[in-house]
């Protein structure tokens, strides 16, 4: 108990307070000959306040602004206050608006009060804080030092002992009755810790109820731990009352509320995963001894970091509700029934309150680091070039203090080698297309350039310095690939570029296959000569192709898959041509100069020749990345607005095919090339136009219209088109050209540029990983999940446009969209801790996610201001009967290790746990005999009312009981 | 040049439009009708071609660049770079050749899906050579069902005697415009 010292103090206070009250109220008296003390006037102020709430009744008073209570909206208060003599007093109305009437037992939302006295609608009065009190005569300030001293005993509430409160309370109760109320009203007792109250409550003109209410905090009776001895002490209060039963057996009702809370899961690794220092990198935590498992250790982030779990545990509540019981020895025997007999199981998760606070230290996963990365990006517009930042004598680097180091050479080299060695993740190359993913402008998730800027997000805490040292690194060894001919890791090989990824993987895309030709073009080399050695190139294709992929050769080219109908399917071509030049010796001579064919087209035959005619291998179109299609856009607009313009490069390479058909086709006329070509503009003048048919040779037909007028472009290209196989042409695209141009961009990139591709990719890449988690079906995560990639895709959309906007507005808008990330990055770990520890109830999971989900929506507002939350997430779901075996496991039985600790004390174990708080209302009802006044009371005359009403709280260590009473006045 | 017409600019709105289609539909005579009202046998287009168009529309002046490509396969591959960033797509058949007409769905439709990175962009469905009536195997209603399938703006219009090339065009350029 508080030192009885403080009570003496608060006891010296309170006297001399009333003293002054007294010599007050002989000045004011005078004001007022009506009424007879200060202390009636106090009474009728009371009672004026409670006529209004009356007279207004609850839908007024909610219309009034009266404030909400709960979650669920059924309970409101309403406040006033009031002074007598020199006291505050507050005078607060609870009323229900819905569900009129009494609530369930064991509702959620109830208040204290209700739960405690069952009541709904009631009054409290209890004294003002200190702040309240005003103390206006100048003794008072001597007395100020003692009401303190009593204040900071008890915290913000004035206390009131037990006199004072009775008179407090009768004060209130003849108030109540003046207006005619049934409101039970409600003085606090002592220090609000021991949450003791007395209570009454005029039921008609007979009824009076009483209530009365308190607390043991520590060393409860071993009597009053089990449910026989507290049995006995609610017996042993009504059968104080000589009220007039009829028998000694009582049927007493009984409800009973047990509320277990779930081993905590990993009790000895806290602190070490609370640390964040832990999850500055990958490789820590691997080295960091951390013998368990993470809960997340299967989870797709962790790779990358470990996420606190944000379920610490479970509480289950089980409920009995509505027994009868008329004996003791019942109740013992009920302390020893198993939970899983209760009527109802209800369960609720504990949330770790990192889920709910915003704070930026509070929260480590991609957010975080993408937020640090957006900062990094804000820097980057202070230097012109990477190593600006590195350099120490820099003035950028002047005001990076240690949040700005750069790791050690050790670690820069580790994490060099995990970018380009490590990880055999080519399998997932070929990513899932996603297309919101997509239309995020990075690179995708497994390639080189996503795993930099994955890596750097915990490189060094993500710092600008950091990302250059990195970054400058990352360039040296990708040109180390390109000068020793190495091909570039995790780089997808076909030879097509990917426009809707950032620049730099274009870029990276382009060099990988820049290097794959240079490396073929010098095999090509070789191959050549030996064409030149052999009288017979046809020999050497027949040679080289079975070892070769048939579609490609070794420039890199490939033979077109056209899709006329005419045309064979290209993959067996080389093998089908082969044959065909065997069984056709005739043909020998055409064969010996026939260069570069990929296979005869069908039937078609030359126009003149009357030969087969031959598919050339052409050059591959040039790859361009986005800039080089840029700049043409751009050149073709400058110059391109004169009548009939074509572009150079596309007249280069029409004039490629010209020549390779020309090579395989050494006979052919430009029709012949327009006819495979160009098939639209070849008109047969037979319907049937079947080439292959001897009796219709040579087939009647003309070049179109347009194809054949004078000065076509088309035919002056043809006639400057010497026969050249693909392998003797000058090719569209030098890779050592292109490839130094890629190198040189990639080692003067401003760091803006760099940084803005490296958000865009780090989100894209983050959102994909944790894209790839598995939480079941839950659908408004699934919903949430696609709007975030839709969010990333429109914002992060002007960030690689060339002209930038507003810096400021630019960074605001990317610490918003890192907001968002992080709401749904903590709701998809939460998504995926519940699945994951419910997996054999999904349906209890979902629901329990789709609680959450409603109860932190308000939260993913976009702005950038958090709403912290003060409440706490309690809301509880129905465990069906077949589910209960799967929740149970929540609740391992206890090692021996961890049994030791407590000392069981109460009854009802589940799975050897004993539950946390024990909760229990005993009830008796009495059918009521109007005997004493006749038919004026409001109760009909058989109905049942509650005589005694006896609430219990406890836990291993402490209980609260609260009893109501009623009686006859 | 460019940067001297981006300094200054002469209009409110610049719009990127595409032109798209088997060979021989008349994609660049449809062009030409447009931009400087003739009509003439052309050399069948080479890779891509370009063309500018100051339109004045609502008052406000629109500045059209309209990239014209070439139906062959072989340009396929090229002429994808030219779908980023179209506003407008404009798929041309020919009235009076079926293919031209399948090849839409079978061909142009997917090339759109693949290589446009505009969600919004606006398609537009053109019929040519409608003045060749006697010869037509696709009808109108063939035409609109197609638009509807695929969410287009439907026409059909003949570059050689001008009827609806004008409403082709603006027509687009009002929804590029409005959406």
């Amino acid at each position: 108990m508080a030192s009885s010292s403080n009570a003496k103090h608060k006891r010296i206070a309170e006297e001399e307070e009333e003293e002054e009250e007294e010599t007050l109220e002989e000045l004011e008296g005078f004001d007022d000959f009506t009424l007879a003390s200060s202390w009636e006037r106090f009474i009728s102020e009371i009672e004026a306040i409670c006529r209004v709430w009356m007279v207004d009744g609850p839908k007024n008073l909610v219309e009034k602004g009266a404030e909400c209570l709960g979650s669920q909206k059924k309970l409101y208060k309403v406040k006033s206050e009031m002074k007598h003599g020199t006291k505050l007093y507050s005078i607060e109305y609870y009323f229900c608006v819905s569900n009129k009437g009494k609530a369930s037992f064991w509702d959620d939302d109830l208040h204290d009060l209700q739960l405690s006295f069952g009541v709904s609608d009631f009054m409290v009065i209890a004294p003002l804080s200190a702040s309240g009190v005003v103390l206006d005569a100048p003794e008072s300030t001597k007395l100020l030092s003692s009401v303190a001293i009593a204040l900071t005993n008890c915290g913000s509430g004035v206390v009131l002992d037990a006199p004072e409160s009775t008179k407090l309370l009768s004060s209130v109760a003849i108030a109540l009755t003046n207006c005619g109320s049934n409101w039970p009203a409600f003085v606090p007792v002592h220090d609000p810790s021991r949450k003791a109250y007395i209570g009454i409550q005029n039921l008609g003109l007979i009824f009076t109820r009483r209530f009365d209410a308190d607390r043991i905090g520590s060393q409860v009776p071993i009597r009053l731990m089990h449910l026989e001895g507290l049995y006995e002490l609610f017996i042993s209060k009504f059968a104080l009352y000589s009220v007039d039963f009829s028998a000694s057996f009582f049927k007493v009702q009984f409800a009973m509320k047990l509320t277990y809370r779930s081993p905590p899961y990993e009790s000895d690794d806290e602190i070490d995963s609370v640390d964040p220092e832990v999850n500055e990198s990958k490789g820590d935590i691997v080295s960091s001894n951390h013998i368990k498992t993470q809960w997340d250790d299967d989870c797709p982030w962790t790779e990358w970091y470990s996420a606190e779990d944000p379920i610490r545990g479970f509480e289950l509540v089980a409920i009995w509700s509505g027994r009868m019981f008329e004996s003791s020895l019942e109740m013992a025997e009920l302390e020893n029934a198993s939970s899983f007999d209760a009527e109802k199981w209800l369960l609720c998760p504990i949330i770790f309150p990192f889920m709910m606070d915003d704070s930026t230290w509070m929260f480590v996963g991609f957010a975080s680091q993408i937020r640090l990365l957006v900062s990094a990006l804000d820097m980057s517009f202070e230097a012109q070039f990477l190593d600006d930042f590195v350099s120490a004598e820099n003035p950028a680097s002047d005001k990076s203090k240690s949040s700005t180091a750069i790791p050690p050479p050790t670690v820069l080299d580790r994490v060099l080698k995990e970018i380009f060695h490590d990880g055999g993740h080519n399998s997932h190359l070929v990513e899932r297309d996603n297309k919101h993913s997509r239309a995020i402008k990075g690179a995708p998730l497994e390639s080189l350039f996503a795993q930099f800027c994955l890596h750097s997000l915990w490189f060094g805490g993500c710092n600008i310095r950091a990302i250059a040292s990195l970054w400058i690194e990352f360039v040296r060894e990708v040109r180390w690939c390109w000068e020793e001919s190495q091909p570039l890791p995790k780089m997808p090989s076909d030879s097509t570029i990917d426009l809707s990824t950032c620049l730099i993987h274009q870029k990276l895309q382009m060099l990988a296959i820049c290097i794959e030709k240079k490396n073929s073009s010098h095999d090509t080399h070789n191959s050549t000569e030996s064409v030149d050695h052999t009288p017979s190139g046809k020999k050497v294709d027949a040679e080289a192709d079975p070892f070769k992929e048939p579609v490609k050769d070794e420039n890199g080219s490939y033979l077109r898959s056209y899709s006329h109908q005419d045309s064979e399917p290209s993959t067996s071509s080389s093998f089908k041509h082969h044959d065909y030049s065997v069984r056709s010796p005739d043909l020998q001579k055409v064969d010996q100069v026939r260069k570069g064919s990929a296979g005869v087209v069908g039937s078609m035959m030359l126009l003149h020749s009357y030969q087969k005619m031959h598919a050339p291998y052409t050059q591959d179109a040039p790859i361009m990345t986005e800039d080089m299609h840029e700049e043409r856009l751009h050149a073709v607009e400058v110059f391109g607005d004169a009548f009939s313009f074509s572009g150079q490069l596309e007249r280069d390479i029409l004039s490629s095919d010209m020549s390779a058909f020309k090579a395989a086709n050494p006979d052919a006329v430009f029709e012949d090339f327009i006819r495979w070509h160009s098939p639209g503009d070849w008109e047969n003048d037979d319907t049937e136009g079947c080439a292959g048919d001897g009796n219709n040779w040579p087939p009647r037909g003309k070049l179109s219209q347009r194809m054949s007028e004078r000065g076509n472009l088309w035919r002056q290209i043809w006639n400057d088109s010497p026969p050249l196989p693909v392998l003797e042409q000058k090719p569209l695209l030098d890779p050592i050209r292109e490839g130094e141009k890629i190198l040189h961009y990639l080692e003067t990139l401003k760091p803006h540029q760099l940084l803005e591709q490296m958000v865009c990719t780090a989100f894209r890449a983050s959102a994909d990983i944790l894209n790839q988690t598995i939480y079941g079906d839950f659908k408004p995560m699934k919903t949430r999940f696609n709007q975030l990639y839709i969010t990333l895709a429109s914002t992060l959309k002007p960030l690689q446009a060339n002209h930038l906007r507003e810096k400021a507005e630019l960074i605001g808008d990317l610490r918003r969209l890192c907001l968002v990330f992080e709401h749904i990055e903590k709701l998809l770990i939460f998504a995926a801790s519940i699945h994951r520890k419910l997996l054999d109830v999904p349906r209890l999971s979902e629901a329990m996610f789709s609680d959450y989900f409603n109860f932190y929506l308000p939260k993913m507002g976009t702005s950038l201001e958090s709403i912290c939350y003060d409440q706490e997430f309690k809301t509880k779901q129905l465990v069906m009967m077949h589910e209960r075996d799967a929740v149970a496991i929540l609740f391992p039985p206890p090692t021996a290790n961890q049994s030791w600790r407590k000392v069981l004390s109460m009854g009802n174990l589940l799975n050897g746990h004993e539950p946390i708080l024990r909760e229990i209302i005993f009830s008796i009802n009495d059918r009521v005999e109007d005997s004493h006044y006749g038919s004026s009371i409001p109760m009909a005359t058989t109905e049942e009312i509650q005589t005694h009403r006896m609430y219990i709280q406890g836990t291993s260590n402490d209980l609260w009981v609260a009893l109501s009473v009623t009686s006859w006045d | 040049m460019y940067s001297s017409s981006l300094s200054q600019p002469e209009f409110d709105y610049l719009f990127k439009l595409l032109m798209i289609g088997d060979s021989g539909v008349g994609k660049s005579s449809l062009l030409l009708r447009f931009t400087s009202d003739s009509f003439e046998d052309l050399s069948p287009t080479i890779g891509v071609d370009f063309k500018l168009k100051m339109v004045t529309l609502g008052g406000k002046k629109l500045r059209l660049a309209i990239w014209d490509t070439a139906g062959q396969e072989r340009f396929r591959t090229l002429t994808s770079s030219y779908y980023r960033g179209a506003q407008g797509i404009i798929m041309v058949y020919d009235v009076t050749r079926r293919d031209t007409f399948t090849n839409l769905s079978d061909v142009w439709a997917k090339e759109i899906d693949l290589y446009s990175t505009n969600q919004d962009c606006i398609k537009m469905l053109v019929g040519n050579k409608v003045d060749k009536e006697n010869e037509r195997v696709v009808t109108k209603k063939e035409g609109i069902d197609f638009a509807r399938e695929y969410g287009c703006l439907f026409l059909e219009c003949s570059a050689k005697t001008r009827v609806n090339v004008e409403q082709c065009f603006e027509e687009l350029v009002l929804k590029v415009c409005y959406d």
